[in-house]
């Protein structure tokens, strides 16, 4: 048996289809599998059909561009799937492999082409393309989705910076409103509790030249009250549609007004206030700021006087590294800081048991002052006094 | 710039003779299919063999699906090429679907090309009413399918799905020897324009002198559409070779040769 292998036979009976075919693709010789995969006879195939019967014009455009170039250019070429055309019309899907066989001169012969008929594999394939198709899709989709994604972040991103913009604007104008809510409050209580002091004066006064002093100054205190009635509804009116304004003031008259704002209480306190503007008189300030936080730390200062020695308050202002500075110096209780420090200026805080103590003085003071930018610090010692530094702004 | 044009084109350039001739392969293939030719012409011409964007070894992150949507995007490349290198009076050789890229060249820079020679050109593949292509839409949709069978095997490793064409150095490699390998995705769009495009209106627009080498027995350019060809341009020459197969130079790179030598002296 070993030494009588018949190879005609066996090639014949090879389970795959085997062809031979000339240069120009004429076929020469096949073997019975490939006859069988064509459906045509021996005689209607050998040396009458070319490779390229058996494909469809799309196929053949394939063949041509692909096929041929690659089997010429690399001398041989595996799985590559085409739909055979049998005879009867019907298609088998099959992989050629293909190989050049040339001379010694390297002149092409012939080339050989193994055939496999793919039927069931190609309908799973088929299946696969079908999936990898929808993948490819999907991941398409999903690309352009991702891109939507990514330009909506940005755009969120921006819309947050806006939000963010905006809020700020929001709490500057919050901060004015509470602001303009102490103002209108303190700025009108304190020369009203003036008029309550100078009318009780009035009353327990026996003397005529007393009771007229007390009068006009009354009547000083009215006009001083009429006008921070009226800056209040002008600054409504401002407040109400656009940011803070800065005027220029002078520290000398808002510092008078002042005096004569909280008159009663100097004068029913002796205390001794003066001043020292002449290094910074003028500054662009809001005014009813201004007059506020004067307002605050003089009454403030006589307020927390000490009973055991004449009050002394000293306002001042300085210039330090660019920056205006107001000071106010006074000999009062003073404020133990390790202790109350930290809550100095906060909300609702006293340190004093005393009968005017409500505890929003400096916590709006402090507000105001940070709202245009600046900054307060205190020192102070118990008995000795306390020094208000408060940095206004930048001297432009 | 002319750094960025030799990677993205893989342009390599023989011989060192005075004149300019500029090779362009066709579809599916890539400046390999010139190995026949370029000996024959390197002593007189300095021979400049290019990959079309999204073929061979040129460079795939270059393939732009809008500019490569039409043929005047690969046009477009050839001008550039000439320019960065400098080239006058160019004979430019285009098989198949680069017959036409360059004569869309050469209408748009008409002093650039001294001569053009199309192999098996074929401005429409696809039939109608007055016109033989060869084709249907049904034929190319058949195409389409062959070149998806054709790619299943190795475009998951490729261009694996999901995550694109993923960086695996060793792939590559292993196709380096191999020639006409295309990225699947580059050649089925390529496939696209090629097939379904239609530039019969471009060809009277032509004034360059023209060679057209038709096979007489091609399935893929017919000698009905080299003889449409060569009716509307003005200057032109048809030959047809007896031979068979859409690829001339490479089945028979002699008469090629020698038909080529001929028009050029």
């Amino acid at each position: 048996m070993n030494n009588k292998i018949d190879y005609k036979e066996l090639y014949n009976s090879l389970p795959s289809g085997y062809f031979c075919s000339l240069p120009n693709g004429t076929i020469i010789d096949s073997n019975n599998k490939f006859i069988e995969h064509t459906g045509y006879t021996r005689e209607e195939l050998i040396d009458k059909k070319k490779f390229v019967d058996f494909l469809s014009l799309g196929e053949q455009i394939y063949f041509e561009n692909v096929y041929s170039l690659a089997l010429k250019l690399n001398g041989t070429i595996e799985e590559i799937n085409f739909n055979f055309i049998k005879k009867d019309g019907t298609k088998l899907p099959v992989l050629v492999n293909s190989v050049e066989v040339k001379d010694k001169e390297g002149v092409h012969l012939f080339t050989q082409s193994v055939v496999f008929n793919i039927s069931q594999r190609k309908k799973y394939e088929q299946e696969l393309l079908i999936a990898k198709r929808k993948a490819n899709d999907l991941s398409d989709e999903l690309i352009n989705v991702n891109n939507e994604l990514l330009s909506q972040t940005e755009l969120i991103l921006k819309q947050k910076l806006q939000l963010e913009e905006f809020n700020q604007h929001l709490e500057n104008k919050n901060r004015q409103l509470s602001s303009f809510a102490h103002i209108a409050s303190h700025n009108l209580r304190a020369p009203v509790s003036n008029l309550l002091t100078l009318s009780d004066f009035y009353k327990e006064s026996t003397d005529i030249e007393d009771k007229a002093m007390l009068f006009s100054k009354v009547e000083i205190v009215i006009d001083h009250l009429n006008e921070t009635l009226n800056e209040l509804i002008e600054s409504v009116k401002i407040q109400g549609n656009k940011d803070i304004t800065h005027d220029p003031i002078t520290f000398e008259s808002v510092f008078d007004k002042t005096l004569v704002i909280l008159g009663a209480q100097i004068l029913d306190s002796k205390a001794v206030v003066t001043s020292n503007f002449s290094e910074i008189p003028k500054i662009e300030y809001p005014k009813l700021y201004m007059e506020s936080i004067m307002l605050n730390l003089l009454s403030n200062s006589i307020r927390y006087r000490s009973p055991d020695r004449i009050a002394k308050i000293h306002f001042c202002t300085e210039i330090n590294n660019n920056e205006i500075i107001l000071i106010v110096k006074d000999n009062g209780l003073g404020i133990d800081l390790k202790k109350h420090g930290h809550k100095l200026f906060g909300l609702n805080n006293t340190f004093h048991r005393h009968p005017d103590s409500k505890g929003v003085g400096l916590f709006m003071t402090k507000i105001q002052i940070e709202t245009i930018g600046g900054s307060i610090t205190v020192e102070s010692e118990v008995d000795k006094g306390t020094t208000f530094k408060i940095i206004l702004k930048k001297n432009m | 710039m002319l750094k960025k044009l030799i990677e993205r084109n893989n342009i390599t350039i023989h011989g060192s003779g005075s004149k300019s001739m500029f090779l362009v392969h066709g579809y599916g293939c890539d400046q390999n299919m010139w190995r026949f030719i370029t000996p024959e012409f390197k002593n007189d011409y300095k021979v400049i063999l290019i990959d079309l964007v999204g073929s061979g070894k040129s460079d795939e992150e270059a393939y732009d699906l809008d500019k490569y949507s039409s043929l005047e995007g690969y046009a477009s490349d050839v001008i550039e090429i000439c320019d960065a290198l400098n080239l006058k009076d160019v004979c430019i050789v285009g098989h198949s679907v680069s017959a036409i890229i360059g004569a869309l060249a050469a209408v748009k820079r008409p002093a650039l090309f001294k001569k053009l020679i199309m192999i098996g050109p074929s401005p429409r593949y696809i039939n109608d009413d007055n016109y033989f292509g060869g084709f249907s839409q049904n034929d190319i949709d058949d195409l389409m399918e062959t070149l998806d069978a054709n790619y299943l095997g190795w475009s998951s490793a490729m261009a694996p799905v999901i995550m694109g064409n993923a960086d695996r150095p060793e792939l590559a490699a292993e196709l380096e020897d191999s020639f006409c390998q295309n990225n699947p995705r580059i050649a089925r769009h390529f496939a696209k324009v090629t097939f379904l495009g239609d530039n019969r209106s471009d060809l009277h627009k032509l004034t360059t002198d023209t060679l057209i080498i038709q096979s007489k027995m091609d399935a893929i350019a017919s000698i009905k559409v080299g003889q449409f060809v060569h009716e509307n341009i003005a200057n032109s020459k048809l030959v047809v070779l007896e031979t068979t197969g859409h690829c001339p130079h490479l089945s028979a790179p002699s008469q090629t040769v020698e038909v080529m030598k001929q028009y050029l002296t």
